[in-house]
């Protein structure tokens, strides 16, 4: 424990600064090819008509489209039983601008350029849907075969529902219904790395992968399943990432270049511009919050019914994990006992979503907190009282039924409360995070808690 | 062409239109100056030529012939850090370490021509630089110590004194 508390240097800071630290990009292997690719024009087609013909017959460039890779559609989630829905490369259909058709390695950058202009497709184009709530609705074109909704959480249902205490009573002796509708957009993580990858062909059969991901178990279970090949046929070498922030966690790029590597038998190296990490990267994703809440004149929220659409994008991959997270955080820092949470994971034709920094739970603390300034300004109650009052204390249960040991919601607020100069009556200054009792176990709480001891 | 790379006559066979950003790092393997966007936006790219702050992505090596250009190899070594690359490490302002060299080399030209610790002056001088990471405080903490000539130590202290800071909050 000789470092709690200490002033430790960074382990990496040194080399940062004298420029010793060797980012992805910076590896030297000679006679590495370039890789570029091939995206999709339009937002929503049927693709017909690929041809790789003209960029094949030049010199020294190859090319994969989907029918190079053994294993068409895998997922992170897959590893969990849950079917994928993304194949690496598109083959008859594409669903967002700039999903990936066919990958090419080329001696130069600029050959690799031309190698891609020379591909050709067509593309039959479908109704686009960017907006979350048009693709929900029962009427919206279908953008996958199975329908708009992801309908893989468990026991195969198309949402994820929670269902806590009685909300029907709750509403029925509420003074006051509080309703607010929230839409936090999409955002880029933007590192100034962008994606990157080097895979080498060593002699003993096995693939060098050098890859920025943030996940690097997660990336060579990917390969491997898509290539179908053992894990020991992969070595990869990750640990130095240009900023990532969650945009790194999914597998962007490694698996095309191995197989471009296997097909060439060349080193490759992809770089994304910054126009495709804009572009085609991940995003996190926009959501569409509505919530109603069942609320007493003094301050005291009875119940919460809550519909959340979380836009996937074109393909699901982390989001039915980021709606899960958001679903158990859906009461955010706070004690309601009666719960009717409705969450769906939608498709649209945007460029799919992923994970970013505290995914699934910044957008619903948005919106829960929001919602709370929301109910104390119609019940013209102090924001500060009307958190303490609903805080998680030991005991607490949360939406999911976890008991709480040892919440932090009160001295934060009490911290936030010092930080601004906010004053606070003494019963509320005095408050802690202990067990509820008296004027803060009303009877509505009284049922909800659990024993924090079974924990 | 030539170019006196951090402090060596190097001669350049690259073509007049290479950027010097591909001169340096494909052409002569100086790594530190870094591809964040190729387009003159972010500043990861930036080196000092004949000591000023320059784009190395939108810099034609031909329109430089002749010039010293330096990366963050030039300014130190590990063993002997130059006071900029000292105060970086020391306020943890390089944090992913990709913006870190344009971000030092653009502080080292503000530092040479007599910059001030001025906060908001050093956030006009850094204004092309993006981070993503730190949130720029701490790098305009490092460079306003470096101009206060401030000296710093990079090994480890003894413990207790941030816990401290904590006891009010459970």
């Amino acid at each position: 424990m000789k470092a709690v508390g200490a002033r430790v240097p960074r382990y990496d800071g040194v080399a940062h600064v004298t420029g010793h630290t060797v980012f992805v990009d910076d590896i030297r292997i000679p006679g590495t090819l370039w890789v570029k690719a091939f995206r999709s024009p339009v937002y929503n087609a049927v693709m017909t008509n690929l041809d790789t013909s003209k960029a094949e017959a030049m010199q020294g460039v190859h090319v994969i489209t989907w029918e190079d890779v053994p294993l068409l559609e895998y997922g992170h989630l897959s590893a969990l039983g849950i079917p994928a829905d993304e194949p690496l490369l598109a083959k008859d259909e594409v669903r967002y601008l700039g999903q990936p058709i066919a990958i090419v390695a080329a001696p130069s950058e600029e050959a690799a350029m031309a190698a891609v202009a020379a591909i050709t497709a067509d593309f039959d184009e479908r109704p686009a849907l960017f907006d979350v709530r048009k693709a929900f609705a029962a009427d919206a074109p279908q953008i996958h075969v199975e329908g708009n909704w992801y309908a893989h959480f468990e026991d195969e249902m198309d949402r994820r529902q929670i269902r806590k205490g009685n909300i029907e009573e709750a509403f029925d002796k509420a003074d006051l219904i509080v309703q607010g509708v929230y839409r936090p957009a999409a955002i880029e993580h933007a590192p100034i790395e962008t994606q990157v990858c080097q895979v080498v062909p060593e002699a003993n059969g096995r693939l060098t992968i050098y890859s920025c991901t943030q996940a690097l178990y997660f990336s060579m279970g990917v390969v491997a399943a898509h290539l179908q090949v053992p894990l020991n046929k992969l070595k990869v070498v990750g640990g130095t990432v240009g900023g990532g922030f969650g945009g790194k966690v999914d597998t962007a790029t490694e698996t095309m270049c191995a197989l471009l590597a296997q097909k060439s038998g060349k080193p490759v190296k992809w770089r994304w511009t910054r126009e495709e990490e804009f572009l085609c990267s991940s995003t996190r994703a926009p959501w569409h919050m509505e919530i109603a809440d069942a609320v007493t004149k003094d301050g005291w929220i009875l119940g919460r019914r809550m519909l959340t659409l979380h836009d996937a994008g074109a393909y699901s991959r982390f989001s039915p994990y980021g709606l899960t997270k958001h679903s158990f955080h859906h009461t955010g820092a706070y004690s309601i006992p009666n719960l009717e949470f409705d969450g769906y994971v939608v498709y649209t034709n945007r460029t799919p979503t992923s994970a970013m920094r505290g995914f699934g739970v910044t957008s619903v603390s948005f919106a829960t907190e929001t919602h709370m300034s929301r109910i104390a300004l119609e019940l013209g109650i102090d924001p500060y009282e009307l958190r303490l009052k609903n805080a998680n204390r030991i005991g607490d249960t949360s939406p999911n039924q976890i008991v709480y040991t040892d919440p932090s919601t009160v001295p934060t607020i009490l911290a936030i409360a010092d930080a601004v100069g906010h004053d606070l009556t003494p019963e509320y200054r005095a408050m802690t995070p202990d067990q509820r009792s008296g004027s803060l176990l009303p009877e509505h709480l009284v049922g909800q808690l659990g024993n924090p001891e079974a924990h | 062409m030539k170019l006196t790379v951090n402090g060596v006559d190097t001669p350049i066979e690259s073509g007049p239109l290479t950027s010097l950003l591909d001169v340096l790092r494909e052409e002569l393997g100086v790594t530190s100056p870094k591809a964040g966007c190729e387009q003159g936006g972010c500043g990861a790219c930036t080196v000092l030529v004949d000591g000023e702050p320059r784009r190395s992505c939108l810099t034609p090596v031909a329109s430089i012939d002749g010039a010293a250009v330096t990366t963050v190899e030039g300014l130190g070594s590990p063993e002997d850090m130059a006071p900029i690359q000292q105060a970086f490490t020391h306020h943890y302002a390089a944090q992913c370490g990709f913006c870190t060299s344009g971000m030092m080399l653009a502080a080292q030209a503000y530092i040479d021509h007599g910059g001030s610790d001025d906060h908001e002056a050093i956030q006009e001088a850094l204004g092309g630089h993006v981070c993503r990471c730190t949130g720029y405080v701490k790098i305009v903490d490092a460079i306003a110590a470096a101009v206060r000539g401030e000296s710093f130590d990079l090994t480890v202290t003894a413990p207790g004194a941030a816990m401290t800071n904590l006891g009010g909050v459970r």
